[in-house]
């Protein structure tokens, strides 16, 4: 037995998830970010942003323990305890998280493998545009040529509700409206708000604005506040920068309005239903300037759909020289556990192994 | 696994969204996907549980309350559902389009004889009720029961239910009373977050053409 929400990788599935894990720590090196570890146990915080959902121990010492459930927190609180020389930092991280609760979207899984990157202690379109284009390269090198990457403008939305003076209560309720794109909800909620006439076009139009890079024309032609004018022109020049990634825009993204001071975005692939990745910027979020992105393993592998059927050895070898040379060659051999050929034949006949190396030569099994 | 199988995927809810969910989006796909030589699949008897072929648009029957989950997930594309059962499932989807048919209510019924503080209730709607109770301060055990709900405040299972209605009828009819309106339901047509954006060309003309038969409907 183990518990709820955990699993074992079985071949070929284990291989696999550590073949992607390489390309992935490869691509994020050869662009400057370095690779940290980062303890799997944090002493409890309560306010984390997932505080509740983490799963908690007792220390001997008496004090809560918490299961790291996020590495953007944790790769902030290291960067608070030991200031880099200089900014801007590069670091990029891979490892488990961990949630009590289970959450919706991932089904009953409460053990996860991210992979990630930070650029720390800079805010400019060039940084936003540089994450976007190195989760663009993260998406080609796992295999997925054919996703989307979808921005998302958090700071517009935030912008242009708080310019309602509306109370705390009531911009959730819009923000919520916005989110699930329920213009009918949004439309009453505006006239019974009595939001002016100068914000309230343009908040309902908040969830129609996605599509191409079109969509930012569409949004200029608004009536707009000087703040949601800066957002946008924010985001401009970080597009201008990549001309050439295929991104999609989506200016009604409302998630976490607290949380992304700037951009957000998701990936997204043909024909499966969840986002392949996810990031943005989180300036004075944990640290004064901060944005990244976070790769999910185990969705990564849902959406590949993989071979279910281990690979077989080439060879099965009782002479344990042509055994080196054959790997030497780039073949995977198994060695012999007996001089019983009979044996051997029927096992290597049983799990399709073509050949059996004996005595200097390659005999068919 | 229909992955990638076809065009597009929609889900409708068995029962009483049904018929009309369908004839709205016949009617809706019939000019909005008029350049695409696409339609809606005929929807008859036979007992296939997804209708349409290959590289086309397929339908799924289901029950209602696994609408949200369906296309939450994204297996499929866009569905028909009541607010109701979005209420409950708390999926995180898109919900362009309200159909305005479906009219009913998610109420709090009580026994008359009934009148002190609420300990327990029973419905069909725990995490709704929960959150309703949660938001309002109150403190009360809530049951989960898959029918006849009425009959719980009936016998004493519960000293009130939060439950569906319609015309009000099956309430009166069994001495019970509509203390009051907890939320307001139709049919409303869902989206997948991925989809609407991958599947835009498909989905975007449909979402405008049942906006505008909503407001027909509205107007009418």
């Amino acid at each position: 037995m183990i518990p709820e929400g955990t699993r074992y990788y079985l071949p070929p599935e284990a291989r696999l998830r550590r073949e992607l894990a390489g390309r992935l720590t490869e691509l994020f090196h050869t662009w400057g970010y370095e690779l940290v570890e980062l303890p799997a146990l944090e002493l409890y915080d309560p306010h984390h942003v997932l505080a509740e959902r983490s799963f908690k121990l007792v220390d001997k010492t008496g004090d809560v323990l918490a299961l790291r459930s996020d590495f953007t927190s944790a790769l902030a609180n290291m960067t608070l305890a030991f200031p880099p020389e200089r900014y801007p930092l590069r670091m990029q991280y891979a490892g488990q998280v961990w949630l009590r609760e289970a959450d919706a979207e991932l089904g009953r899984v409460r053990e996860y493998t991210q992979f990630g990157i930070e650029l720390i202690g800079v805010s400019s379109p060039r940084a936003d545009a540089e994450i976007l284009e190195l989760a663009w390269e993260a998406l080609r090198a796992l295999g997925f040529a054919e996703a989307r990457i979808e921005v998302g403008l958090p700071s517009l939305v935030r912008d242009l509700l708080q310019s309602t003076g509306l109370s705390g209560a009531q911009i959730e309720t819009l923000r919520q409206a916005i989110h699930h794109k329920n213009i009918p909800e949004l439309s009453s909620l505006l006239e019974a708000y009595r939001v002016s006439e100068n914000l309230a076009p343009t908040i309902l139009a908040l969830p129609d604005l996605y599509g191409g890079r079109e969509v930012l024309q569409k949004a200029r032609e608004l009536s707009l506040t000087d703040k949601a004018t800066a957002d946008l022109d924010w985001l401009e020049a970080t597009l201008s920068l990549l001309p050439d990634v295929p991104l999609l825009l989506d200016l009604g993204r409302a998630r976490r309005l607290d949380y992304y001071t700037g951009i957000n975005f998701q990936a997204y692939t043909q024909d499966f239903g969840l986002p392949l990745l996810g990031g943005g910027r989180y300036d004075g979020t944990l640290l004064p300037q901060a944005c990244g992105f976070t790769v999910g393993l185990e969705r990564v592998m849902e959406a590949l759909r993989l071979p279910s059927e281990a690979g077989v050895p080439d060879v099965l070898a009782l002479d344990r020289q042509m055994a080196h040379r054959l790997r030497a060659e780039g073949k995977r051999v198994e060695l012999a556990w007996t001089d019983d050929l009979t044996a051997l034949r029927h096992y290597a006949r049983e799990r399709g192994i073509p050949f059996i190396a004996l005595e200097g030569r390659l005999e068919e099994a | 696994m229909i992955r990638g199988k076809y065009a597009l995927t929609l889900a409708l809810p068995k029962g009483r969204n049904l018929k009309d969910g369908y004839a709205a989006l016949q009617r809706a796909a019939l000019e909005a996907w008029h350049a695409e030589g696409l339609e809606l699949p005929p929807f008859g008897a036979e007992r296939a549980l997804i209708h349409g072929e290959e590289g086309r648009v397929a339908i799924l029957e289901l029950r209602n309350a696994d609408v949200p989950l369906y296309v939450d997930l994204g297996i499929a594309d866009a569905g028909v559902v009541g607010k109701d059962v979005l209420l409950e499932s708390g999926r995180d989807v898109y919900e362009p389009v309200d159909l305005r048919t479906g009219y009913c209510r998610l109420s709090l019924i009580r026994h008359p004889d009934n009148t002190g503080p609420i300990r327990r209730v029973a419905t069909k709607y725990p995490n709704f009720t929960a959150r309703v109770f949660r938001e309002r301060g109150l403190v009360a055990d809530i049951i989960e029961l898959a029918g006849n709900v009425e009959l719980a405040a009936l016998t004493g299972l519960a000293d009130a239910i939060v439950d569906l209605v319609s015309t009000g009828a099956t309430i009166r009819a069994n001495g019970l009373v509509e203390v009051e309106v907890l939320a307001h339901s139709t049919t409303r047509f869902i989206v997948n977050r991925q989809a609407l954006k991958l599947k835009s060309d498909l989905l975007r003309p449909l979402i405008e053409r049942l906006r505008q038969q909503s407001q027909a409907l509205a107007e009418g």
